[in-house]
């Protein structure tokens, strides 16, 4: 089974709930997941279908159950952990668009043009002139009732039409105000979930729904895929990396190049540059890359050991690899020691290829550290004609860099950049711009490392066109 | 391997490569021996470019002037090659192509259907990425000049992009041997199944009309597994119906976005403080004060009809205080003054390219249910090999 298209075990995925909340989960055979009032579902049960698929909790069959917790007569033999324990149902596969409201923008994507089949049933009104606010007592079903209701596991469904029925003055809105009525309620009481891959995009929009928008340094969602296409990020390339983020701009980056496929075969590498004693990619945690994979796809290295790079006759100086020979020869209690040494000996080594002989295929910046210093230095291993993107969460401080780069020959037209989505509220007769939206999203810098001639070389033009073979002759030399 | 798909460290004959001369003055050069490319800014013989890294700074010193002229010989890519291509019709640009790519989860495990071709530069920033490209042109001559070009790019020789002459809203999308299509034409025979397998997984129409192609998709989209399309049109009518028919071919999360993409120009404000200005105008009066005075007392003479009124203009010395270079012509960020980092939106911007519209659809919502029981069972007995039960794993799911 494909784990990048289907639900398979052992892997984090995205779980869409009716709030549009999202969440990450992985799925372990035989386990429980429980989605707080909206119920739990078994793992087993959504193995195997398709990513993207909508799941609807049932409790119906398991009404005699004693899974279903009775708040009047609590078993007191039972631990405090399960008797709050959300009953787990059984699940059925919606095949509607239900839950339509896209991860990235809940404002009501999911409402159809035609009333929806709960509306179809009750009158409305063409205006809402006859409609008078006088508050919750419309409702004639108390919230205890509400309650109640939802003990007895009836489904969103059911509950919502229950209200509607009990609503004195339903039938008095229009089917705009009707559907908005069903669509919070269904975001309420709606017993379903989706479960998506985690792709860059949930991931970030995890992130920002958290609240967790500092860590995810206000990038949006159009910001990232602009990062990944401005950097020219494929499958074969080394880049070198700075990534505040937390890892979700290296997990961005992996998607792009190997598409969360951990038996890919592409050779491409991501050097990232951190600043404190260790990298923190703590969010490849949730990727579903095997540890192996991304140790040889992404390398790590401070950036003390990078523009202080150890010394290469220090480094073999200090340990002198053994022959199989000498290595049989050893003793076993001296073989751990070894090891440990060839360890750290190979990483030595490696980290001088990385700071000195490696030229890198793009360079890819998310950092607040102060750029015009930081950046142009790691510029200086990017190969020619390769682009260098910058993102920072505000623009005066790319503003600033771009000041330092266009003085600088070695970087083309520094440009600063900014891209900005806008979502609508898409329902047909209905179209118009989401009332609000996420504000921020950050800014981009782009630019391509170049390689300046000294004008002191450049020659005069020869008179004579058949003397140009010569000249040509000469530069050719020259560069040899 | 093609121009675009590998990393190149020389510049040699028979290379494609972008001179960039300005910002907005990007050139596809095909590296020749002998060849001279010129500019108003000089003659740059490719000579002077063969064996030197791309992204080397190429200079002259031009005839007659002797001033230095110089161009940077740059590597394509996909984002470079918009900013330089032969329009044949309006592009996408990299702000909408980047957000679609990103949104549609592109990488080597999506299948692109790509109608129609266009100018061909999206065509570039899929094949970059995808596992596969099926792009389709209805036009006959511009398919011919895109598939020359992918041709020239190399881009065909890298076996995961086809082209096909095609009215996909006419005719839809399969692909079959007798059609102009190039993708039996690099293909391992094994693949040469006709109609080609399409199984497309993301599927971007830049159509007049993509209401039109939507009921052929079914046909050519993965039957068990999520589909996600795009579809770029300018006008919100457009958006209207191809909506109303995304919703009755079952297609789901419907939205439609635009995006907007800017650019700033980094420039510099000369700081000009209050004091300074107060300072000057004060010089100012204090010189008029003094050709005030001259005039009064050349008046008052005049009067008491003293001889010789006249006194002679006192030499005007240059201004001393001049604190932001009046009258002068200064340079923006001339080292003599102070200055402010400031940007400025470009003087021209996009402000509409076209609605994006994104819908998702997935045909078969089953699970072979044979597997599944295989595969849980396979798990049970590695949970039951591992040494220590998996006592903490049930609880890593849940909140």
């Amino acid at each position: 089974m494909d784990p990048v298209t289907r639900i398979s075990f052992n892997t984090h995925v995205l779980i869409k709930l009716p709030s549009d909340n999202l969440k990450i989960c992985e799925l372990k055979a035989d386990s429980d997941i429980s989605l707080g009032k909206f119920g739990a579902f078994r793992t087993n049960d959504v193995i195997g279908f398709p990513f993207g698929t909508t799941f609807e909790i049932q409790y119906d069959n398991l009404a005699d159950d004693e899974n279903i917790p009775n708040v009047k007569k609590v078993d007191a033999s039972k631990s405090s952990k399960e008797k709050f324990k959300i009953p787990v149902g059984n699940l059925k596969v919606i095949d509607s668009n239900f839950l339509a409201g896209r991860i990235a923008n809940g404002s009501g994507s999911d409402e159809e043009f035609t009333p929806q089949p709960e509306l179809q049933l009750i009158g409305n009104s063409d205006s809402n002139k006859n409609l008078i606010n006088i508050g919750s007592s419309i409702q004639k079903l108390s919230s205890e009732e509400i309650e109640q209701l939802k003990l007895q596991s009836a489904s969103g469904e059911d509950i919502i039409n229950k209200m509607i029925e009990a609503h004195g003055s339903f039938h008095q809105k229009t089917v705009f105000s009707q559907e908005k009525y069903l669509k919070r309620k269904k975001q309420k009481f709606a017993k379903r979930f989706t479960v998506e891959y985690l792709s860059s995009s949930g991931l970030l929009q995890y992130l920002l729904d958290k609240g967790d928008v500092v860590r995810a340094m206000d990038m949006s969602e159009e910001s990232l895929g602009m990062i990944l296409n401005l950097a020219n990020i494929r499958s074969s390339g080394t880049y070198l990396c700075v990534d505040e983020t937390g890892g979700l701009l290296v997990y961005a980056m992996l998607e792009r190049m190997f598409g969360g496929d951990t038996n890919d075969t592409a050779t491409g590498q991501i050097i990232v540059v951190h600043e404190n004693e260790h990298a923190n990619l703590d969010l490849l945690k949730f990727s579903n890359y095997t540890e192996e994979f991304i140790q040889t796809h992404v390398k790590t290295i401070s950036v003390l050991e990078y523009f202080e790079p150890p010394k290469l006759a220090e480094v073999e100086g200090a340990l002198k690899p053994l022959s199989d020979d000498e290595l049989k020869a050893m003793k076993s209690n001296k073989k751990g020691a070894y090891y440990r040494r060839l360890k750290w000996y190979n990483g030595q080594l490696n980290i001088i290829d990385w700071a000195t002989k490696l030229q890198y295929d793009g360079l890819v910046v998310a950092s607040t550290l102060h750029l015009p210093s930081f950046v142009p230095r790691l510029g200086e291993r990017v190969h020619g004609s390769r682009p260098i993107v910058c993102y920072s969460q505000f623009r005066e401080t790319l503003l600033e860099l771009s000041h330092v780069l266009y003085d600088d020959l070695r970087y083309l037209a520094p440009s600063v950049m900014e891209t900005r989505c806008r979502p609508f509220q898409t329902i047909r007769g209905r179209l118009h711009p989401a009332m609000t939206m996420r504000g921020g999203g950050g800014y981009l810098m782009w630019c391509h490392r170049v390689l300046p001639v000294d004008p002191s070389e450049v020659k005069a033009p020869v008179p004579f066109i058949a003397e140009d073979s010569v000249t040509t002759e000469a530069k050719k030399q020259k560069t040899e | 391997m093609s121009q675009f798909s590998e990393y190149k460290d020389l510049i040699q004959a028979g290379d494609l490569a972008l001179a960039w001369i300005s910002r907005d003055n990007i050139k596809p050069v095909r590296i020749t021996p002998g060849a001279t490319f010129n500019t108003r800014y000089g003659s740059f013989p490719h000579d002077d470019m063969i064996g030197k890294p791309f992204g080397s700074q190429i200079a002259v010193r031009t005839r007659g002037s002797n001033k230095f002229g110089f161009i940077h010989v740059l590597q394509p890519t996909p984002e470079l090659w918009t900013l330089s291509l032969p329009h044949r019709t309006q592009i996408v640009y990299t702000p909408d192509s980047s957000y679609i790519m990103q949104r549609l989860q592109c990488s080597p495990h999506s299948r692109v259907i790509e109608a129609g071709t266009g100018s061909g530069s999206f065509t570039h920033a899929f094949a970059r990425s995808a596992g596969f490209v099926f792009s389709y042109e209805f036009h006959e001559v511009r398919y011919g000049q895109a598939k020359q070009e992918f041709e020239d790019h190399g881009l065909l020789r890298d076996g995961n992009l086809a082209i096909t002459h095609r009215d996909v809203c006419q005719d839809g999308f399969a692909i079959g041997k007798n059609d102009t299509t190039t993708f039996f034409e690099n293909l391992q025979s094994d693949d040469g199944v006709s109609p080609a397998k399409i199984d497309a997984n993301v599927v971007f129409l830049d159509l007049p009309a993509p209401w039109t192609a939507i009921p052929h998709l079914e046909e050519v989209i993965s039957q068990d597994s999520k589909v996600s399309v795009c579809c770029f049109s300018p006008c919100i009518e457009q958006v209207d119906k191809t909506v109303e028919m995304l919703e009755k071919h079952g297609w789901v999360d419907i939205e439609m976005v635009e995006i907007q993409g800017k650019q700033y120009e980094s420039r510099r404000q000369m700081v000009r403080h209050l004091d300074h200005a107060l300072q000057r105008l004060r010089d100012v009066r204090e010189r008029k004060q003094i050709g005030l005075e001259r005039r009064k007392r050349m008046f008052n003479k005049l009067i008491s009809d003293q001889e010789e009124p006249y006194e002679e203009r006192p030499e005007t010395p240059k201004t001393e205080y001049n604190p932001f270079g009046k009258g002068s012509r200064v340079k923006e960020g001339d080292t003599g003054f102070k200055w402010k980092e400031v940007s400025k939106v470009e003087s021209e911007i996009k402000s509409h390219t076209s609605y994006l519209t994104f819908a998702s659809k997935i045909v078969e919502k089953t699970r072979d249910e044979t597997l599944v029981t295989k595969i849980t069972d396979q798990e049970r007995e590695n949970a039951a090999k591992t040494p220590i039960p998996t006592k903490g794993e049930n609880k890593k799911g849940k909140p």
